[in-house]
């Protein structure tokens, strides 16, 4: 079933048609993150890549919000004056006030105008502030939770930024604040509280509590109407975050969320149904011949498999062109991951290939950065002997070319049995020496602090998978983030990504998941669940997503043991296909890519204030 | 009954320092003291502050003005309204009590302190400035009236060489640097408030442990004067902002029907107030009034939430705090 390379922008549910009446004019956004030019986790992904795209459509109307941090500014961020005369007097007035507020160009792909503000330089209203915030809403916050201060501050000084800018604003301004996460939450409230004339958008990306939730190992997806918010909340010691992230989703004008999973997950935990949910996109790179991804699979795979070789040296009994590349990556999350449930299906996948007699070896990697002390020794000691080997051959190479160029020079058919002399064999044989070896392939490419406590090497312990030649998958754990320098493996992720067949990523606990998305728009497979965001976001998309190289796992409805047999099953099928099949799944999924690009996902953002404007007509005159 | 021989003693000579008087009386109950807390008062401060203070203290005792006459000394510090402050040697005649400590009225107790009466005469932290020199704010002594004799006698003959009483008290008991460390106070029973530390990575340290605060300097947190400024730290925000706390919370009368929380340490007798005029007379300004709405009740359940200990289970609970939100949602939808 083919699918159309532009996709019907209707198709996505919520979604209304292009409304050409709203004037962007006299209106400008204001996106207000603590991630603004500040990577401290995921959310500056999102807004980093979303920014092109928005500021395509807002131009000089579109400011990031986010907190000064001297090292981030020195490096991302180009200070000038402000452009916009409403906004030069808006700073100008705070700073005049005790504030220290910045503009400047965020040097990303867009150069979106970006507002910084020192929130330590008015750290003496704290106390201040935070009375306020008591006598609002009854919130208080710990003094020992810094993060949660730092909140209060930020909230306050955005709240004071939109409020002064409005009032320096000629005529009454169309408004438009969007804040990520509970970290900027506050400032909603107090927009509303202050009934500012903002239109206000409140974004979560995951909830506080399902966090904690799922990493605590309760049956969260089948408990979610259950839990005492309050209760779970206070005695995770988080109460007061909670407090203000319910808050700002419940005094948004519009709320959203990232998935159809999350949007269940904060109908629960934050008591609110999201009223659209935008998934979040990539900026997907487009390439003038249709087949390039192809070629930089087979580059990366040639640069992945001549890694395979000096690992496996020694025991390279089977053969590298019927050999399937599987990987994991991401946080060391191991059963939120869903790491656990990997492995268990690779010990299955293992029996499966060897009562079939199947003549391929799946080679499975997990990048998974865990604390470590470099690499191991016989790890580094394998690409040594392979560089050797390799050298050796150039050598006799060099030689056996010199002399049959020389026989030929005189005219002769060189004689096979003369090309290669004593010394030659002698300087091979030494390499073949060389490469014997005593011991099974490492599973970990580094040493393990906690090496007995590991949660991967005691699952592949206990399930016995050693590298052993008789089984048909291989594992390799490297417990760091992937890096073009790297003397063992010198690839950066994406390069390393192409070169696989297939991203695993099983997932208990994944409110959107890029690690699937970006192997879907490199025209790599993946499996991903429908506990997944992206997972959730293609089932609702694609009429058969596995026809696309895009297998979901049911972990919501199912037991482990069942998930479990589901993707031994995606991964034997999988096994089971020819490489002509395995090529054309890779073109049926980087058609995907255009579904996950900004540029068409950005559309159901960017037309939330348009609705919202359109909705409430009144909303100035009032 | 033993313990009503021994006394907190402070000291008031105009009507704006009954507000600091008041806070420290009202600190030292809080922290459930058992010692009697008394107020010495020169004659020129006004009948009205008198009253208020016999609210807050057990006694209210009128002293003679001593100034020591020393202008050109004294204002060699930039301080001449300090001479008034010779009037403290005063505190050596109260003879009723065995033992007492002395606290400046723009001083704040932040917790119980009683164990300062375990000391001996003359106890005393070091003043920041010149650490061989005790701080006058706070120490520990013995009202004798040979005692009192005696200094009035030193300082008549030598003066004071700082013109105020501290000159006179470390000439006086010379002996403090170098005799009996136990008569040195630690430092935190007598923190200067307002003084910008030369090492503040100590006071980041310890400063958290402060048990008494000093408001040095003229500028007092109650003094219109006082504004928050960049040369002082966080910390001694946050001390100031504990002195308003400390001196709304007790600063409210109790609405009628509804019984005032009494620290349950607290001495039989002792009422918290009964004269609501009674802050009109040193309220620079009227807007105390309303600020002094916020009653203590309010303050602790804020405390709670900032200790990490919000009542989640109970009056916390996120439908409460709804409520509060959907006030202002429901004004602004109007």
């Amino acid at each position: 079933m083919p699918l159309a390379r532009s996709l019907s922008v209707t198709s996505l549910s919520g979604l209304e048609e292009w409304d050409e009446e709203f004037d962007v004019e006299d209106a400008v956004l204001f996106e207000i993150a603590w991630e603004v030019a500040n990577k401290v986790g995921g959310i500056y992904t999102v807004i980093q890549t979303k920014a092109r795209l928005t500021s395509e459509e807002w131009g000089e109307n579109y400011f990031l919000v986010g907190p000064y941090v001297e090292s981030n500014v020195r490096t991302q961020v180009e200070l000038i004056e402000p452009t916009h005369p409403t906004l030069k007097r808006t700073i100008e007035k705070m700073n005049s006030s005790g504030c220290k507020v910045y503009f400047g160009r965020w040097l990303i792909e867009g150069s979106p105008y970006v507002i910084l503000i020192d929130v330590g330089f008015t750290a003496w209203s704290l106390d201040t502030w935070k009375s306020e915030l008591w006598d609002l809403c009854g919130i208080g916050v710990p003094w020992f939770d810094r993060e949660a201060n730092d909140a209060v501050l930020f909230g306050f000084l955005t709240a004071w930024l939109l409020g002064e800018y409005a009032a320096q604003c000629d005529e009454p301004p169309h408004i438009v604040a969007h804040f990520h996460e509970w970290l900027a939450g506050l400032g909603l409230v107090l927009c509303r509280q202050r009934q500012l004339s903002v239109a206000t958008i409140f974004t979560t990306h995951a909830t506080l509590l399902g966090r904690y939730l799922c990493a605590g190992n309760v049956d969260f997806y089948n408990k979610l109407s259950e839990f005492n918010l309050d209760k779970e909340a206070g005695d995770r010691q988080i109460y007061h975050r909670y407090c203000l992230e319910r808050a700002a989703a419940h005094c948004a004008h519009v709320f959203t969320t990232v998935s159809q999973i999350t949007a269940i997950e904060a109908e629960h935990l934050l008591k609110r149904k999201p009223d659209i949910v935008t998934p979040n996109g990539l900026n997907v790179k487009k390439f003038s011949a249709v087949h390039e991804f192809q070629n930089l699979h087979a580059q990366s795979k040639n640069r992945i498999q001549e890694f395979v070789r000096g690992h496996f040296y020694g025991h390279l009994d089977f053969n590298l062109d019927k050999c399937l590349f599987l990987f994991i990556a991401g946080r060391y999350e191991f059963s939120n991951k869903g790491a656990d449930l990997f492995l268990e299906s690779l010990a299955r996948l293992n029996y499966l290939l060897r009562v079939n007699h199947s003549d391929v070896t799946v080679i499975a990697f997990f990048i998974m950065p865990a604390r470590t002390n470099n690499f191991n020794v016989e790890t580094l000691k394998g690409q040594a002997v392979r560089k050797q080997l390799w050298d050796t051959a150039q050598t006799v190479k060099e030689r056996f070319g010199k002399k049959l160029y020389e026989s030929l020079l005189v005219g002769q058919l060189p004689d096979v049995s003369k090309m290669l002399d004593k010394e030659d064999f002698t300087i091979m044989k030494r390499a073949i020496f060389a490469t014997q070896r005593q011991c099974q392939p490492p599973i970990c490419t580094h040493n393990m602090l906690e090496d007995s406590s590991d949660p991967i090497l005691s699952c592949v312990r206990r399930i016995g998978l050693f590298n052993s030649s008789a089984d048909r998958v291989k594992i390799i754990f490297h417990p760091e983030f992937l890096s073009s320098t790297s003397p063992l493996l010198p690839m950066d992720y994406e390069d390393f990504v192409r070169g696989c067949h297939l991203g695993v990523f099983p997932s208990y606990y994944e409110p959107w998941g890029y690690t699937p998305a970006e192997c879907t728009v490199m025209g790599i497979p993946s499996v991903s669940t429908n506990l997944s965001g992206f997972g959730c976001f293609m089932e609702e998309h694609i009429a058969d997503p596995s026809a696309y190289g895009i297998y979901i796992l049911d972990r919501r409805f199912r037991g482990v043991d069942e998930s479990c047999n589901q993707l031994t099953s995606f991964l034997f099928q999988f096994c089971k296909q020819s490489r002509r099949q395995r090529i054309i799944q890779r073109n049926r999924t980087e058609r995907l890519s255009d579904l996950l690009d900004w540029r068409y996902l950005g559309r159901v953002l960017l037309q939330i204030p348009k609705d919202y404007f359109c909705s409430c007509k009144n909303f100035r005159m009032t | 009954m033993a313990h009503l021989t021994t006394a907190f003693v402070t000291l008031v000579t105009t009507d704006s320092y009954c507000v600091g008087a008041t806070a420290v009386a009202r600190s030292l109950r809080r922290h459930g003291t058992t010692r009697s807390i008394v107020v010495m008062v020169t004659p020129n401060v006004s009948e009205q502050s008198r009253v208020a203070l016999r609210n807050a203290f057990d006694e209210v005792i009128t002293v003679d003005a001593m100034d020591s006459g020393d202008r050109p000394r004294l204002s060699l510090l930039g301080r001449p309204e300090l001479g008034i402050t010779f009037t403290k040697i005063h505190c050596w005649t109260l003879t009723q009590f065995s033992k007492c400590v002395f606290l400046d009225a723009d001083t704040l107790v932040l917790c119980n302190v009683d164990e300062l009466f375990e000391r001996d005469e003359l106890s005393a932290a070091p003043d920041p400035g010149w650490p061989d020199c005790f701080n006058s704010g706070v120490f520990v002594f013995r009202p004798s009236l040979h005692t009192h004799a005696c200094l009035l006698d030193h300082a008549l003959r030598h003066g004071s060489f700082d013109g105020g009483d501290q000159g006179l008290l470390n000439s006086f008991f010379s002996s403090w640097p170098v005799a009996d460390i136990s008569k040195h106070l630690p430092f935190v029973y007598n923190i200067s408030g307002n003084s910008v530390y030369s090492y503040l990575p100590a006071f980041q340290q310890f400063g958290h442990s402060a048990k008494i605060v000093h408001f040095t300097g003229a500028e007092k947190p109650w003094s219109s004067g006082y504004r928050r400024d960049d040369g002082r730290s966080h910390f001694m925000e946050h001390f100031a902002s504990l002195w308003w706390k400390e001196y709304l919370s007790y600063s409210t009368s109790p609405p009628p029907g509804k019984h005032i929380r009494q620290d349950p340490e607290e001495p039989q007798g002792f009422h918290v107030m009964n004269s609501p005029s009674r802050l009109i007379c040193y309220s620079p300004s009227s807007s105390w009034q309303s600020a002094a709405d916020a009653d203590t009740e309010q303050l602790e359940h804020r405390r709670r939430w900032e200790a990490g200990e919000a009542d989640y289970l109970g009056r916390d609970a996120f439908r409460n705090i709804q409520k509060m939100l959907d006030c202002f949602l429901d004004s602004s939808s109007q």
